[in-house]
Formats: C-alpha cells, structure tokens, sequence
C-alpha cells in the first residue's frame, strides 16, 4: 500500500456523498408518494358518509306503527347491499326517545347514543 | 508485472453504478404510483358530489312534507329525478355543464321471504364496461307498498352510480 498514490482520497468521498445524498433523496420522494396514496385510501374506506346517512333515516321517523318491518328493512339491505352489519334500537323514556344505532362493515365500527327531546 | 495503481478508481466505478442502478429503480417505480393515488381523488370529489346530491334531494321543504326523492320513489318519477339529479350535479359557474353520467336504482326487502330486490330506476347513459363510476348510496324512508301488498312505513337504499364522461 505504501507504493499507491493516495493523493486523490477525497474525490471518493465526495462521489460517495453526492451519490448517497441523490439516493436518499429519491427515497424520500419515494415514501411520501405512498403516503399520499394510504391516506386517500384511509379517507374513501372510513364510511363516513354511510354511518351519516344511515343515523340520519333511522333518526328522522321513529314514532312509525310498523318500527319492526322498518328495522328489518335496514338490517337486510345493509348486509345485502352495503357488507354492513346494522342494528338498533328505539326506548321511549318519559318525554324522550333514547336511539342506540350499531354499525359494522369489518372495517369501521360505530355505536351511537341518540337522543330525542321531541317526542 | 501487473499495475495495482487505479483499485480505487475501479471501487468507485463499481459503487457508483450500483447506486445509479437502485436510484432509477426507486424513481421508476415512484411515478407508477401516481396513477392510483390521482384517481382516488378525483373519485372522492365524484363521491362527495353525488351524496351531497342525493342529500339535497331527501331534505323536505317544509316539516311534514314528503322530500323529493320520497315522491320520486313512491311514485316511480323517473323524469323528475332525472332533471334533478343533472341539474344538481352538472351544473356549474360560468362554464357550460359538466358531463357527469349516471345510473340509478334502489334496492327494497320482499316482507313475504326477506329477500332484496333492486329495482332499476333508469340512467342518463348506459354503462357499457369502460367507465369508472363510484357508487354512491342514500337511505330513503318511503311510505308505499313497495316490495310488499300493504303500504306503510318502510326503508329502501337509493344506489346511484356516478361517473364522468
């Protein structure tokens, strides 16, 4: 080794640091396009507009004669056309109605405790 | 005898085309990732429109009054929800009409066997296989004899798929 020319060590280090820096930087680049893409995908899975509109038609008519052939309703065609396991229940209280509505889709799980003071 | 001057020169060659190598393949495979995280956000605008749509159509303009998607489901208003639904959807400041398509149809469940039956409504334009349509849903609470002898209180899911041409 004593023989080699060692003059010229640091254009090795600085092609190293150039090339080590490019590298990481397209790694970050890399990660943060995929990070972008999970969030998005976090965004549309969560369903946020289901759990809405499902609380809002339970909630908007609960004083019906046939409650029991409307539940059946929500429950068979939210598992048949929504993958969603749905249920809930209406208790009168004295001069108010307690609604618990339970939602599931394997994914998101929701419980909501409405409470009426119209009825 | 061999000369061993220019080792490092070779090293470095060597590291420096590996790196170049694991550099082009990382920003080829980022930009393939594009693609699918655009689309995503062009289908949650798309989403968001037709809920919102469908929502405007289910609010009743006094209390006690039957909302407009009620009517057009209980009395099978094909027209009327048409209009509607592209006039809500396509409508747009200072340009002409967006060219938003749709397919609609609800879905009700049979008292007699609990089965589910989804009728069709109609549609602007039919789906022949190379759109991209979203779906979106709404609860609709009617009071007909929709999918059963009697009319009474009863809960149908409004489907509406929405894609842009």
């Amino acid at each position: 080794m004593a023989r080699l020319n060692d003059d010229a060590q640091w254009i090795i280090l600085m092609g190293f640091i150039v090339s080590f820096s490019i590298f990481f930087l397209a790694l970050v680049l890399n990660q943060s396009t995929v990070v972008g893409q999970t969030t998005a995908e976090g965004v549309i899975e969560f369903p946020k507009n289901d759990i809405r509109d499902l609380s809002d038609a339970i909630t908007s008519n609960i004083t019906g004669p046939n409650e029991a052939v409307v539940l059946e309703d929500f429950r068979r065609i939210a598992l048949n056309r929504k993958n969603a396991v749905v249920n809930y229940s209406i208790t009168p209280a004295d001069d108010y109605t307690i609604v618990k509505v339970h939602y599931n889709n394997g994914v998101t799980i929701y419980e909501e405790n409405w409470t009426s003071l119209y009825y | 005898m061999v000369n061993a001057d220019a080792q490092l020169f070779t090293i470095e060659g060597l590291s420096a085309a590996l790196i170049m190598i694991m550099t082009v393949f990382i920003v080829v495979n980022t930009t393939s990732v594009y693609t699918p995280g655009d689309a995503h956000i062009s289908d949650m605008q798309l989403e968001i429109l037709g809920t919102d749509a469908l929502r405007m159509m289910d609010v009743p303009e006094s209390y006690g009054t039957r909302s407009l998607l009620r009517t057009i489901i209980e009395e099978n208003k094909f027209e009327t929800f048409n209009g509607t639904f592209l006039n809500y959807t396509n409508n747009r400041t200072l340009l002409g009409p967006d060219h938003i398509k749709y397919n609609a149809s609800y879905t009700c469940r049979n008292t007699a066997d609990d089965s589910i039956s989804t009728i069709v409504l109609g549609g602007s334009q039919t789906l022949t296989g190379t759109e991209h349509p979203v779906r979106v849903t709404k609860w609709v609470r009617v009071k007909t004899n929709i999918c059963g002898p009697i009319a009474q209180d009863r809960a149908v899911l409004m489907e509406v798929l929405l894609w842009r041409d």
